[in-house]
């Protein structure tokens, strides 16, 4: 016991409706320490407001909680509904989400906090409403607003005086559910201060802070778990989480978050990347590394350090590329070029990795290497577990597949654009016909081109640049690749095809979960659309990391002085 | 602010005039004449106006004047407060009006009190107990009797109380003729005359409380703050009394003030089945006789008494609720 203040154990929630059994919680664990804060974050839905009520004992009587939920040495559950009662806010408060609702609109706030002082203190009428001020000076909220009524305050006032009434009987923990949500953002980052302040300020009371807004939880807790459906699927020091998630749904979570990603553009977490729901781990439906056993199989919640755990049958978000020690010279006329030396890039699965430097610089080397285009002098490359070699992973389903700077000569403009599409399907010759055909249309679909017959059966040299490089992509896609490397193929493109194509793939990668390496001299570019960064000059890699990271605070010179230029040309 | 005052004030002046106008042209369509009736006296003792006759009453009371006349007329009269004079009683109507409205108002007032009370203490215990047993019999009990007709329950009471255990009396208002020793015995006779009237018109609107008030609270106890109450470990009685019905009160606050319209439509049926003295007793005899003046009076006075049970509704609601102040 000792330091433990609260201890969930298998915690379920059922909940009964008309339509049957729905469970909200299933098999939650976590501990919580004295004075320690700690986060739980999740899509809406996830169950973490179940987790809060549970705690609390404020379920309605369609739910159904199983578990253990022991606060210092006491299951809670077992108690009755009035020994309950001498936990509540007396030990552990709760700041409800700021609905309008959640204070009652007829009694005055003094009223609404005086009540709860008055139940849980033997005080007499002075020293209550001593205590009363004493808190209202502590949010910062003039005591005149005392004798107003919910309605008469403002979301942001409202929100102080929930966290007032919440610190009326001095709770030992404090729950907040959502306390940032519909605020503006300078009654935010006052709310959080606040908070902040008051848990420094007096003796340390531990917290569960419930939200999905990211830069309060990074803010406020130490550590944080990340919910799915019922199911703690990450946990982990919030600090070390937000910078490298290990599971692809808190990866998710991070990346659909504006605070966190400033420039690039968002995308959710797909809704579904499979057709069917599965029995085994809660996220396989909109995994995008998921593989049929994880269909079967629920994950459980192991560690992976010290720390850290997470729940993923395939260990959290998988390495899906490591090239090693690649190097390659070049001799051209008796000089010696090193394109490559000693580079060590990896890609994880469902990430865009951009790989950025001059011309010249060694990108596309290292690209075609790592594609197996070109042998390389030393190392290897890892792909999925094996090592590539030639060409055997662009040559099957599931594989690599490279797209090129210009796909004027990428595509033989004899063909027809079905053709192009198809040959790789042909040549493999993988599915029938019929299916081929099938497959070609969707993937135009994909891509936004047309698929009528008058549009298919065009050759390839009708088109527009933009149109072959949709071409292109839509031939790379059909193999299903779990790596997409991308060589410059917007530099032949005019702005607004760049555009347009970029968020086409984006699109794409979201959807379909690919992993992509992206290479490209253009610095705004890879800021738009990268989650990390690789900078090469002079065939070394000189730089890598999160890409906020890397365009904020570049630590190696070459990396200073390129964005440096690179962003200079914007403005 | 004061837009929509001045709004609410019209609504009820052009209410109040469709009323009149109403009352106006009802008993002049109405098959009937009184004069023909005064002649034909249920007695028997039958005496007949010569045509000289009618004419001169037809010009007392501005009959024969042209249709428009007369209304103006009547709205000139009624405004003034000056409800005509009754043809069957030869008095004022104010006069016999304002003699007999005592009855008929403390009947409605004291009726309502009673079902509004206990029909939103039960409709309260019965959302608190929503789905249990005692839920479900008081629902089922209220929602039959409300479906039954008011003069039926007042005959069922009556025959009951009244005939069969001769607790109370069958008839009237006051024991005819009676002398009192002390106020206090007048006020106990009233009181003894009073109750099955009372009891019945309280029957008959208790089901709508309840029905009222258990929507009210049911509503108002699935609202977060209920939970943040629960949550604060209040007791049981400062969340029900205190959290919820300060809310639930509202509607029920609203119907009582809506219900007194068709309280005093029971108030009429209830009035005629115990022959109690009030308006509604007051009114079968006017539309029997024919009393033009009087019907009109009768009705004028209910409807301003409606009108300004509602307007108080829609004052001491915004009174007591803060959101609206």
């Amino acid at each position: 016991m000792g330091n433990t203040l609260l201890k969930v154990e298998g915690l379920k929630v059922n909940y009964f409706s008309e339509n049957g059994k729905i469970e909200a919680i299933k098999e939650v664990s976590f501990n919580v320490k004295k004075g320690e804060t700690i986060g739980i974050i999740g899509e809406s839905g996830s169950g973490k407001t179940s987790i809060a009520m549970a705690i609390t004992g404020l379920l309605e009587n369609n739910a159904e909680v199983k578990g253990k939920i022991i606060y210092e040495g006491v299951n809670l559950l077992d108690l009755k509904e009035e020994e309950i009662n001498n936990y509540r806010w007396n030990k552990i408060a709760i700041v409800f989400q700021n609905r309008l609702d959640v204070l009652n609109p007829v009694l005055t706030i003094k009223e609404q906090i005086t009540e709860v002082i008055i139940r849980h203190n033997n005080l007499c009428k002075d020293e209550v409403y001593k205590k009363v001020r004493n808190l209202f000076e502590s949010i910062g909220l003039s005591k005149d607003w005392l004798n107003r009524y919910p309605h008469e305050l403002s979301g942001g006032m409202r929100q102080k005086v929930l966290i007032a009434m919440a610190l009326a009987c001095e709770p030992d923990l404090l729950i907040v559910d959502e306390p940032t949500s519909s605020l503006d953002a300078d009654s935010r980052s006052e709310i959080i201060n606040l908070l902040k302040g008051i848990q420094n300020s007096n003796r340390k009371f531990s917290m569960i802070v419930v939200s999905h807004d990211l830069t309060l939880i990074k803010e406020l807790t130490f550590k944080v778990l990340v919910l799915y459906s019922g199911h703690i699927l990450e946990e982990g020091i919030t600090r070390e989480v937000i910078k490298n998630p290990l599971h692809p749904y808190t990866r998710g979570l991070l990346n659909s978050s504006p605070e966190l990603n400033p420039y690039q553009d968002l995308w959710g977490i797909p809704i579904s990347l499979k057709e069917e729901k599965g029995k085994g781990c809660p996220f396989y439906q909109r995994c995008n590394q998921a593989r049929i056993e994880c269909s079967e199989q629920v994950p459980k919640l192991k560690n992976l350090s010290l720390e850290r755990k997470v729940a993923c049958n395939r260990g959290g978000i998988l390495t899906i590329l490591e090239a090693k020690g690649i190097c390659k010279k070049f001799t051209y006329k008796n000089r010696v070029i090193k394109a490559c030396d000693n580079c060590n890039i990896d890609i994880k699965s469902g990430e865009i990795v951009a790989l950025v430097g001059q011309s010249g610089s060694g990108k596309t080397t290292l690209a075609n290497i790592i594609s197996g285009f070109s042998k390389a002098d030393n190392g290897e490359v890892v792909f999925d577990g094996n090592k590539i070699e030639n060409f055997k992973e662009i040559r099957k389903l599931n594989g690599l597949q490279i797209i090129f700077q210009d796909p004027f000569s990428s595509i033989n403009p004899n063909f027809t654009i079905e053709e192009a599409i198809r040959e790789p399907l042909d040549i493999l010759k993988i599915e029938t016909k019929d299916l081929r055909k099938e497959k070609v249309k969707k993937i135009l679909t994909d891509v936004q081109l047309p698929v009528e017959q008058s549009f298919v059966k065009k050759k390839c040299m009708e088109l527009s640049g933009g149109q072959r490089q949709r071409v292109a992509i839509a031939r790379g896609l059909i193999m299903e690749p779990k790596i997409l490397i991308a060589d410059e193929i917007c530099s032949m493109l005019d702005p607004s095809t760049k555009a347009n194509m970029l968020r086409l793939l984006k699109e794409l990668q979201n959807k379909k979960g690919f992993s992509m390496l992206y290479i490209t001299h253009d610095l705004n570019i890879a800021r738009k659309i990268s989650d990390r960064v690789f900078v090469m000059y002079n065939g070394n890699l000189v730089e890598s990391g999160n890409a906020y990271e890397i365009f904020n605070k570049p630590k190696c010179n070459y990396t200073k002085k390129l964005i440096q230029k690179g962003f200079m040309k914007a403005l | 602010m004061n837009k929509p005052i001045i709004g609410k004030a019209l609504e009820y002046i052009i209410t109040f005039f469709i009323i009149l106008t109403l009352n106006f042209m009802v008993p002049r369509l109405m098959p009937g004449d009184p004069f023909t009736f005064l002649s034909n006296d249920e007695v028997g003792v039958s005496f007949t106006f010569t045509e000289e006759e009618i004419k001169k009453y037809k010009d007392y009371y501005g009959l024969n004047k042209p249709i428009t006349t007369q209304y103006v007329d009547y709205l000139k009269n009624t405004l003034s407060g000056y409800l005509g004079y009754s043809i069957f009683y030869n008095d004022e109507v104010l006069n016999i009006i304002t003699e007999r409205i005592t009855w008929t108002i403390s009947l409605v007032f004291i009726s309502t009190l009673i079902s509004a009370f206990s029909g939103s203490l039960l409709g309260s215990i019965s959302a608190y107990y929503r789905h249990r047993k005692i839920d479900k019999v008081l629902y089922f009990f209220f929602v039959s009797i409300s479906q039954i007709p008011p003069f039926l329950i007042g005959l069922l009471i009556l025959y009951y109380f009244g005939a069969y255990l001769k607790l109370f009396p069958l008839s009237g208002g006051i024991t005819p003729f009676m002398e009192y020793n002390s106020y206090w015995h007048k006020i106990i006779d009233l009181a003894y005359h009073f109750i099955l009237p009372a009891l019945t018109l309280s029957f008959v609107n208790i089901g709508n409380f309840y029905l009222v008030s258990r929507n009210s609270v049911i509503e108002i106890l699935s609202k977060d703050y209920i939970t943040t109450a629960k949550a604060k470990a209040l007791k049981k009685r400062r969340i029900v009394f205190v959290h919820a019905l300060r809310n639930a009160i509202f509607p029920i606050v609203t119907r009582i003030f809506l219900s007194f319209g068709t309280v005093i439509g029971g108030a009429v049926l209830i009035e005629n089945v115990f022959n109690y003295p009030g308006l509604g007793l007051l009114m079968k005899e006017a539309v029997f006789y024919r009393d033009y003046p009087l019907i009109q009076g009768i009705f004028t006075i209910m409807a301003l008494f409606v009108l300004t049970m509602n307007l108080l509704s829609d004052l001491i609601n915004k009174k007591l609720d803060p959101r609206l102040s």
